[in-house]
């Protein structure tokens, strides 16, 4: 199975989208003749790894290296660098040449900017005084589909760059992409947003169609009714929280990458040597589809079904004489035997987590946390795994989950917390609670805390009534429901306007947006009352939401909405964007200064 | 019949036909124009004529001034424009209109001067070059978009390109004697694809170009002028003895041949479409065609021929006329006895608004060809200069439409609206004479920009907005013209007089016209117009350039793209000195973030001025904070003791600014510690003569000393940093538990009762994997849970099930069960003690 996911189910035709990148990529190695060497920037190699096979970027006559320190190493006289608009890589770029330079070699230099040159950048390359060796393109990249219901921005520093420095190309590239989106599908009628990032995107939006409108009069019925826009820092709280799905517990443990993962060749059954093996993960694989949303504990059964349902029927192919078409079942599914293989060890290595005493204690301490119950266990937690010098990562998840239900920490306990840090990891994660500050993820009580209010407004706690056959999305955390998708579910129901008191308490403006109107002079206005707007389409077809989390969004909150559309009475389906697959260890390892 | 009085005004040149319609009567502004006394260059296309009195004839002057003058008129005999014309360098050599409608004027010493229109010198002179300058120009000759000049010298220079003007050499044709005639092959019908010139010399003609001279036609002249066709195939040429010789272009054969009754070389010789050649001599004008005999019109009046591509206009004195072939849908209807069924449709017509029964006859006998008739009909119209002929045509047409369903209604919408356009463009006041194959060939954009050239902006804009055409650029050319022609009108009106017009058009580029005001001199409205522009990519850079640096920021931020916002910020980085760049950016949030940004990684020191300078002292000891830290990765740095080393003195600066501030105890403290840090690792280097302590933390410090057996130095570290006793047992235990010193963690244990209880030791021991150690400190835990947790980590089901009875915790109980069920043993312990117990609900 292909690391490129087949898009052929997806409710929108996003092959044409992606095939349109590929073009776009394949004609920028065209138009440079000859042999070539394409340096693409690591981080940008992943994302591009589900756009295209690498086979194809060497038919067309590419050497392919990795962008690092070194210099590249290659014969070609012309050099490709692929790169996102990022300053620490224009520096490699230019001791490149500048390497080059003092060896006396002579090489053709372009550089390709993802999705497009930066005056910032350019400014670089002006200081070092390479710029006039340069040729300089752009290769326009907004959106990359993950999935058949997944598209990616590609924008995984979006978060600390709003919250920690301030920069928000990040809303402008958002605001950009949804635009092109809005070209190939028409212009998204109803727009409910949440948060600065998000209601600003909305308002870029609309300026983008009065500077470049998408003319409304070639598209009958737009092919996306909704979009709901929400920022991450309105809901922090569910990436902290350890996510309890199959594609969830794979994510938070073995760390999914661009659809796939990469885990020991000795885990997936092969040799014990130590080698590497990758493993997609996408809809493509059936079984997968089946059960990625699953709440952990309802995948191991299945599976064990699924072995002993094929266990069963081979000793009854053994057993008994069967006609040639029971026999012809029985191959058909001796077919799905390497997915289920696949899976069964998949999770079997997850299992060998979950079954620490340690997992369920802290997924214990979690849910106190969650419910708010009794601050000094909590507290004595967190303080024990400082003094345990447990990885930062999981002290600070679980610190900055305390920080934000208890809206900040009384000033003592701040202090003395952040002062054990400093003195079991050193000094240098100063900067690193600095920026947790900033970003308001773990900060001293000052105000008034509204956890408990919200979780009761929202039903965020739901007894649990067994995980097997949920009816609420809370199974995903096994009890909590998350904060994020339970907005999204009251925007499509009644829009924001029923939970006015409650999202007033959390951070950032809301905004609710028709647009479209035939009067071309008003493109948007803002609706006054609550009403539906899920207007079901006429025809009886589902009608598309979109919902873009600006900050990243986790696997079990994307399981949580392909929930929601799988129940029954609910005529639309979700289609959801991110500036990137996060989960509560990929914030905070953004925000954590390193040494280097 | 009326038809026949159409064909009466027909000369026949074999068995063709041709016509010379009056186009316009001239006026010329009411002024004498005397085209025997003056240089003159009409345009092709129906474009404007220029005139220049010629002062290489000695004429008489009525009430006129002695200063020559440069007039311009319109092909209606409007004036347009005049200046005078007072261009040093010589003789006026050539003149003539490019494609794009400047009038290039070729003067003596090799300077080119370019008008527009508006007699307007646009750009200054382009040179020919010193050698050119130093030999004088004898004669030019122009094409379309270039021209070739002929020194006194006989060498030839040539600018290829009026858009690019860059002159440039061909090769020495290597004659004496200045040659007969001269013509050229415009470059896009020569092999090469480079201008060719065709030099009458002797008896033959040199073809000369940039890198070569060839000899073609010996024995065929000596030739007295040339002249070659529109499409560059054919050469018509007059011989020294009065022949007319039709050549193709590589003088491969002759294709006919003429004998003129005069030897006299013509004054003019031109091609009239590709079927005839017009000879023109004082007050007779000869067209010469392939077969038959000549047909000769007479002048008694000086005579300008304009060939166009589809026949020639003849300007004189007191007319501008148009002889051209007659088109064979016009000869098929107003032919003389022509019985075509489109002359017996136009004649149907004429019955039916008679009223004759004889109009149904006549559709009768061409029902099958009505089709064809109606496109004749049609197409007749269409070349018609005549409205009224043209009406009467079209209405035939729309007569045959009734009986003919099929015929497609768009070819008869279409050609009404070419014609439309046409007699708009006709119209004497704007004097543009095409002819519909004319027009097809310079198409509507053109016409229109040259309607525009010629600031007919109403026209202009009417006609494209009825052929469903970008009014854009009508309305950006009329805008800057409106704002160049109008000095005196204060910003505001002004203003509002542009937005009143450029509001008909959505998304025209505010920008560009902004960009025309400042360099028009008007700042102001240049400022007030791009507020108007929607696309801040447009604006942002305009509004810099016209030095509006606080708006652009404004509107860059307003974007959202942080791309513009960099823009602005490196333009005022480099024009404001250092403390106002910091004043006018720490009051934009977003610049200052960027900026913050990029300095963070390019401008270190900068940007901590910058934070000096609005008062950011935290912000300064983190970018010092860094700076040491950077120390570390350095291993030249870090040589030598680190007590006068630099990193300590930037961590010491770093505390100073922290406490400094308010809000920053807590970090102060930190930076504090962490200089007494260093100073105790790096006695402790000393001490222990080994070099692992430094950067370490003081958790890990404690550790390392433990370790190391070193007590007492570890107890040194825990009282300096006033170390809790809950984590001391955590670290103390565990680095035990690394070095396996199992007497020495029970000794500890024993020290006293343990602050935070006897969880650590279990867990160091369970972690080194020693199951005996751990008993000891197992039933010591004060929680039932954590004891039952703790056996079941060292696999001792039975008392892990014991201490979850103990508790009561079903959850947990539920749990070991599932950990253990592999074991079918404990498994069965299990299913007593839930029998025992009744837990609800467990597996």
């Amino acid at each position: 199975m292909a690391q490129i996911p087949s898009l052929d189910n997806a409710p929108l035709n996003l092959s044409s989208l992606r095939e349109q990148s590929q073009k776009e990529l394949l004609n920028i190695l065209k138009n440079i003749r000859g042999k070539k060497c394409l340096v693409i920037d690591p981080k940008l190699g992943g994302t591009l790894s589900l756009l295209i096979p690498t086979s194809l970027l060497k038919e067309n006559g590419a050497e392919l290296r990795h962008l690092s320190a070194d210099p590249v190493q290659t014969e070609c006289s012309k050099v490709i660098y692929l790169v996102f608009p990022q300053l620490n890589l224009m520096k490699f770029i230019t001791s490149h040449i500048q390497n080059d330079v003092s060896k006396g070699v002579q090489r053709e230099y372009f550089v390709y900017f993802v999705p497009r040159r930066t005056v910032v950048c350019e400014k670089i390359f002006e200081e070092e005084k390479v710029h006039q060796m340069l040729t300089l393109g752009e290769f326009p990249l907004y959106v990359v589909p993950l999935d058949e219901d997944v598209l990616s921005f590609e924008l995984d520093l979006s978060l600390k760059e709003c919250l920690v420095d301030g920069d928000t190309s990040s809303i402008w590239h958002v605001a950009n992409a949804i635009h092109k989106l809005e070209f190939a599908f028409g212009v998204i009628p109803n727009v409910r947003a949440k948060g600065k990032a998000s209601t600003k995107v909305a308002d870029l939006l609309n300026s983008l169609q009065v500077e470049d409108p998408v003319n409304m009069g070639d598209m009958a019925i737009p092919e996306i009714n909704t979009l709901i826009l929400l920022d991450r820092e309105v809901d922090m709280v569910t990436p902290m929280c350890f996510q309890l799905t199959y594609e969830g517990l794979l994510d938070e443990i073995l760390q999914v990458n661009n659809g796939s993962v990469e885990v020991d060749a000795s885990i997936m059954g092969g040799q014990q040597d130590g080698k590497k093996v990758k493993v997609p993960l996408n809809s493509s694989d059936k079984l997968y589809k089946e059960i990625r949303d699953l709440n952990f504990e309802v995948v191991v059964q299945v599976l064990r079904e699924k072995a002993t349902s094929i266990q069963q029927d081979y000793a009854e192919v053994k057993s008994t004489s069967q006609s040639v078409s029971e026999l012809k079942d029985f191959v058909k599914k001796l077919n799905s035997l390497p997915e289920i293989a696949r899976h069964v060890n998949l999770a079997q290595h997850l299992q060998s987590f979950t079954c620490k005493p340690s997992f369920h204690g802290r997924l214990d301490i979690e849910q106190t946390i969650l419910e708010l119950q009794n601050y000094e266990i909590c507290f004595e937690y967190i303080e024990e795994m400082i003094h345990k010098q447990e990885p930062i990562v999981n002290v600070l998840r679980l610190l900055v989950l305390f920080s934000l239900t208890n809206s900040g920490l009384p000033r003592k306990n701040f202090d003395y917390l952040r002062r054990e840090i400093l003195h079991s990891y050193g000094f240098e994660h100063m900067p690193s609670l600095y920026n947790l500050e900033k970003a308001g993820l773990l900060k001293k009580q000052e105000t008034k805390n509204n956890w408990l209010t919200i979780t009761k407004a929202l039903q965020l706690i739901v007894d649990q009534t067994g995980t097997s056959n949920p009816n609420d999305i809370s199974y995903i955390f096994s009890g909590y429901a998350p904060l994020s998708i339970r907005l999204v579910q009251h925007a499509i129901r009644s829009g924001w306007r029923s939970i006015e008191e409650i999202i007033r308490l959390l951070p950032g403006p809301h905004l609710d947006l028709k647009r479209g109107v035939s009067n071309a002079n008003s493109i948007s206005e803002t609706v006054p009352g609550a009403q539906s707007i899920i207007d079901r389409v006429a025809d009886g077809r589902r009608s598309l939401v979109l919902v873009v989390f600006i900050g990243g969004v986790t696997f079990a909150e994307i399981a949580a909405l392909r929930f929601l559309s799988a129940q029954e009475g609910i005529g639309y389906d979700f289609i959801v964007g991110t500036t990137k697959i996060v989960n509560g260890n990929t914030i905070l390892d953004t925000l954590i200064s390193t040494k280097n | 019949m009326s038809s026949v009085s159409v064909a009466a005004e027909w000369e026949q040149l074999h068995d063709r036909f041709y016509r010379k319609p009056e186009l316009y009567s001239l006026q010329w502004g009411g002024a004498r124009m005397d085209l025997a006394r003056h240089r003159v260059a009409c345009a092709p296309f129906g474009g404007p004529v220029a005139a220049i009195r010629d002062d290489s004839k000695i004429v008489q002057l009525f009430a006129e001034s002695a200063r020559r003058k440069l007039l311009i008129f319109s092909s209606s005999g409007h004036p347009l424009a005049s200046a005078a014309w007072d261009r040093p360098g010589g003789r006026l050599v050539g003149m003539a209109w490019s494609d794009d409608l400047l009038l290039h004027c070729l003067v003596q010493d090799g300077s080119l001067y370019r008008y527009n229109i508006r007699a307007e010198l646009v750009g200054p002179p382009v040179s020919l070059g010193k050698e050119c300058f130093e030999q004088g120009v004898a004669e030019c000759v122009f094409w379309g978009n270039g021209v070739v000049a002929i020194t006194e010298s006989n060498q030839i220079f040539c600018v290829p390109d009026f858009k690019n003007p860059r002159p440039c050499k061909l090769a020495d044709p290597g004659i004496d004697e200045f040659p007969l005639c001269v013509a050229v092959i415009e470059p896009q019908y020569t092999m090469s694809g480079a201008v060719e010139v065709l030099l009458g010399v002797g008896d033959y003609v040199l073809a000369v170009e940039e890198d070569g001279v060839q000899q073609l036609g010996v024995g065929i002249g000596p030739l007295q002028r040339m002249a070659v066709s529109q499409n560059g195939k054919y050469l018509a040429t007059f011989t020294h003895d009065g022949r007319l010789l039709v050549i193709p272009t590589d003088f491969s054969r002759i294709i006919f041949e003429y004998t003129c009754e005069s030897a006299l070389p013509p004054e003019q010789i031109a091609w009239c479409g590709l079927d005839s050649v017009l000879l023109y001599w004082d007050e007779m004008l000869l067209m010469v065609g392939p077969h038959g005999e000549p047909v000769c019109y007479y002048y008694d009046e000086p005579i300008k021929l304009i060939p166009e591509c589809d026949g020639v206009r003849i300007l004189s004195n007191s007319s501008m006329e148009f002889l051209q072939r007659v088109p064979d849908s016009t000869v098929s209807i107003f032919g003389i006895g022509s019985m075509s069924p489109a002359a017996l449709l136009y004649d149907a017509l004429d019955h039916f608004d008679k009223r004759s029964a004889k109009a149904d006859e006549n559709l009768r006998l061409i029902h099958s060809s009505l089709p064809e008739a109606i496109e004749a009909c049609i197409d007749a119209a269409g070349h018609e200069f005549d409205i009224s002929r043209q009406r009467t045509l079209l209405r035939a047409a729309s007569y045959g439409r009734a009986f003919c369903s099929q015929f497609p209604r768009e070819r008869f919408q279409e050609m009404c609206k070419v014609l439309r356009v046409l007699n708009a463009v006709r119209n004497h006041e704007i004097g543009t004479p095409l002819s519909i194959q004319q027009y097809k060939m310079l198409t509507a954009p053109v016409l229109i920009g040259r309607l525009i050239n010629a600031n007919q902006h109403l026209l202009a804009l009417r006609i494209s907005e009825y052929l469903k055409l970008n009014p854009e650029v009508v309305i950006m050319h009329w805008a800057c013209e409106k704002i160049t022609a109008s000095p005196a009108i204060p910003d505001a009106v002004l203003l509002e007089q542009l937005l009143d017009k450029l509001k008909l058009c959505k998304g025209i580029s505010y920008a560009a016209i902004a960009a025309h005001a400042d360099n028009s001199g008007r700042r102001k409205l240049a400022a007030m117009l791009v507020d108007h522009e929607l696309q801040p990519s447009k604006q942002v850079p305009l509004l810099l350039s016209i030095g509006e640096e606080d708006t652009a920021l404004v509107k860059a931020t307003e974007s959202g793209d942080t791309d513009l916002v960099y823009l602005v910020l490196f333009h005022i980085w480099q024009t404001k000195p250092a403390l106002d760049f910091f004043g006018t950016i720490n009051a934009r949030p977003l610049a200052r973030d960027l900026f913050v940004t990029y300095a963070r990684s390019y401008k270190h020191e900068f940007l901590k001025d910058f934070f000096l300078s609005t008062g950011r002292l935290q912000d300064v000891a983190f970018l010092l904070l860094k700076e040491s830290w950077e120390f570390e990765k350095n291993p030249m740095a870090s040589r030598g003791s680190p007590l006068h080393g630099p990193r300590i003195r930037l961590i010491e600066q770093a505390q100073k600014l922290f406490s400094e501030t308010k809000e920053h105890n807590f970090e102060a403290r930190a930076a504090e510690e962490q200089a007494k840090l260093l100073r105790l690792q790096h006695e402790l280097e000393v001490s222990t003569k080994q070099a692992i302590f430094m950067d370490s933390s003081i958790s890990d410090t404690i550790r390392t000393c433990i370790v190391l057996g070193n007590h007492r130095a570890a107890m040194k570290v825990k009282t300096e940093f006033k170390v809790s006793e809950k984590r001391w047992y955590w670290l103390k235990a565990f680095a035990l538990a690394t070095v396996r010193d199992w007497e020495g963690l029970e000794k500890f244990s024993k020290e006293k009762r343990p602050p935070g209880g006897y969880k650590p030791f279990v867990e160091a021991c369970i972690e080194a994997d020693e199951k005996a150690e751990a008993l000891k400190y197992i039933p010591k835990l004060a929680e039932p849970r954590e004891r039952s947790e703790a056996y079941a980590r060292i696999g001792m089901a039975k008392e892990a099930a014991d201490a979850a009875s103990q508790d009561k915790d079903s959850e947990l109980f539920g749990r070991l069960k599932q950990t253990l069920a592999q074991n079918t043993a404990t498994s069965s312990i299990f299913d007593t003690l839930r029998d025992r117990l009744s837990f609800q609900g467990v597996y």
